[in-house]
């Protein structure tokens, strides 16, 4: 059974734009996507910044309007139908935003609890229970202001749990938090899946999605461009290597001259403060180190590493270099 | 919504009201807007009418709480729908399956009861600052009358909501919305003294009958089937507006899923 059935999406945003000749801008956020999430299935939302996700994610929880195309979220339209979508999910924006910073945990959650319509003799247990969950105990009587970033977004999970609901959108769930807090709150997900709710995960973080999801869809500039198990999504560079180079500055110019190299089939640059790191997938495999280091003559190298391909390393050829 | 929603919600009501107050008593704004505002508004009115008596003053008693009525209801219900806005709340509270206009109830209740504490601080403010013998001539009936001016007032906050949920930038209009409606509804002075043309006005206003029949029942020997007439043109318009303010979220909050407006990115 389905939990979540997506057929042609659509969303534009219009903006006006100018104020003596005005006229309206229109961006296609998301641009006729389809799939399915089966009931129980922890489904990934991969791609970059601006693709759609949280796009796609408010029209799911009822809080757009799709442009065009229908979207049923247990069974219900999120269009026409959208109060019974509401009663049957759970929703996370990532951040610290949508709590009230000036009430306590508790209260926070009795609010909530009081506006998802759970009665108050059920929320006085489930409370407590939930701050025991996402190891929050002991701490609901301080004020949400005073709480860290991985404390609220905690209370997040545990204010979309108050009605326990079965299908669950997270987007963006770990952004911002440490690799400690994150760890934990990837516990937090795998601790509801094993509960057998579904999930609908956006993230940018490729080693969470690989680790979570059972399916992934990729998604960019508005369309699923990808839609498999993560090895599966792995076997489209299976027959890649990666060479992975720390360089110190290298300029546009001698990056374009190594990505139109033949044997290159997609080079991304991640920048760590003044380093680069980059990464070159060849099927040449160590064989390519040779004419890789040829073409960044004159440039500056520290370490270098031919390794197997990631989720990352397909992602990176799927979107073309782009993330 | 159907207003049977807030018999059915009214446990709701009563948390969002209680979280509404917590949240707002923390907030110097609020406290200027339902304390320092009337206080300054009264001892200008005390000063300027001192030697018109006490009845006088017990009319600007009266007519300051209103005002402070109006201005938390105007700026703090309007203001903390946009504050939602900014604080990520707003898209949490939509997407939940209370109705919304249900959740505004409460603010809408809790900004009103805030407001009482106007009216007491204009009363002790005329009794030990200005020394006047405070007395109200129907306090039964002026009690009961307060009680429904409440519920006047809350559901007139009620039309002007769905605006603030649709546009981010109607607070600029909040200013100009605020002295019409002390002047309309005749909070200060008597609405004779306007412009005849501006009387049919008046009466539209729930808050004007609430005005008149507070006024009438703490200052005068209001007839009592005048007093009823009052009674029973708040109960009126304030259905009418329950009714307006229905329609109104249902194409706000729709068109503001339309143009992508619940969040501020």
């Amino acid at each position: 059974m389905n939990a979540i059935e997506i057929s042609n999406l659509n969303r534009v945003y219009r903006a006006q734009i100018g104020v003596f000749n005005r006229s309206i801008k229109e961006v296609v956020a998301v641009d006729d996507i389809s799939f399915d999430v089966q009931a129980g299935e922890l489904f990934g939302l991969l791609g970059p910044n601006g693709a759609g996700k949280t796009t796609t994610v408010k029209m799911l929880t009822t809080l757009l309007i799709p442009s065009q195309g229908s979207a049923r979220v247990a069974g219900f339209d999120v269009v026409k139908q959208a109060n019974e979508v509401r009663r049957r999910i759970g929703f996370i924006f990532g951040g610290e935003r949508g709590l009230y910073w000036r009430l306590s945990g508790d209260d926070n959650l009795r609010y909530f609890a009081s506006l998802y319509g759970v009665d108050p003799a059920v929320s006085k247990k489930r409370i407590p229970y939930l701050m025991e969950l996402v190891g929050l105990q002991g701490r609901g009587n301080e004020r949400v202001g005073g709480y860290s970033r991985g404390m609220k977004q905690r209370l997040h999970v545990a204010r979309t749990l108050l009605h326990d609901p079965d299908i669950l959108f997270l987007d963006e769930p770990t952004i911002g938090l440490d690799p400690v807090g994150a760890r934990e709150f990837r516990n937090v997900i795998l601790n509801l899946q094993s509960q057998k709710k579904t999930i609908l995960l956006t993230t940018h973080y490729m080693f969470e999605a690989d680790a979570l999801s059972d399916r992934i869809a990729i998604i960019n500039k508005g369309r699923v461009i990808a839609l498999d198990t993560p090895s599966g999504l792995k076997g489209h560079v299976s027959d890649l290597s990666v060479v992975e180079l720390e360089t110190f500055g290298t300029p546009e110019s001698v990056l374009e001259k190594l990505r139109s190299l033949p044997f290159v089939d997609a080079l991304s640059v991640e920048d760590r403060e003044q380093k680069q790191m980059l990464l070159v997938q060849t099927k040449r495999g160590a064989e390519a180190v040779p004419d890789v280091m040829a073409a960044l003559d004159g440039q500056r190298i520290g370490r270098v590493i031919v390794r197997e391909p990631t989720l990352e390393d397909a992602y990176v050829r799927l979107v073309g270099g782009q993330a | 919504m159907n207003y049977g929603n807030i018999f059915k919600y009214w446990r709701t009501v009563l948390v969002v009201a209680e979280m509404s107050i917590r949240t707002q008593f923390s907030d110097g704004f609020v406290l200027f807007a339902i304390v320092f505002q009337p206080m300054i508004i009264a001892i200008l009115a005390l000063f300027m009418l001192r030697e018109k008596g006490s009845d006088y003053a017990v009319f600007v008693v009266v007519g300051s709480g209103l005002t402070g009525l109006w201005s938390s209801l105007l700026f703090v219900s309007g203001n903390s729908i946009n504050v939602e806005r900014w604080t990520g709340t707003l898209e949490s509270l939509v997407g939940m399956p209370t109705p919304f206009d249900v959740i505004v109830f409460g603010k809408n209740l809790a900004n009103v009861f805030q407001s009482l504490l106007s009216m007491i601080v204009s009363y002790a403010l005329a009794a030990y600052l200005f020394g006047y013998p405070l007395s109200l001539t129907q306090p039964i009936l002026f009690f009961l009358t307060l009680l429904l001016s409440m519920f006047a007032f809350i559901c007139f906050g009620l039309t002007i909501a769905p605006l603030f949920v649709m546009y981010r930038s109607v607070q600029q209009w909040q200013n100009a919305m605020e002295f019409p409606v002390y002047i309309m509804c005749g909070f200060l002075f008597p609405i004779a003294l306007l412009p005849n043309w501006t009387t049919p006005l008046s009466y539209l206003l729930p808050p004007y009958w609430a005005a008149l029949a507070l006024h009438g029942t703490s200052t005068a020997m209001m007839p009592f089937d005048q007093l009823l007439f009052s009674w029973s043109m708040m109960i009126l318009f304030s259905i009418v507006d329950l009714i307006i303010a229905s329609q109104l979220f249902k194409i706000m909050l729709y068109k503001a899923r339309v143009d992508a407006t619940l969040d501020v990115d």
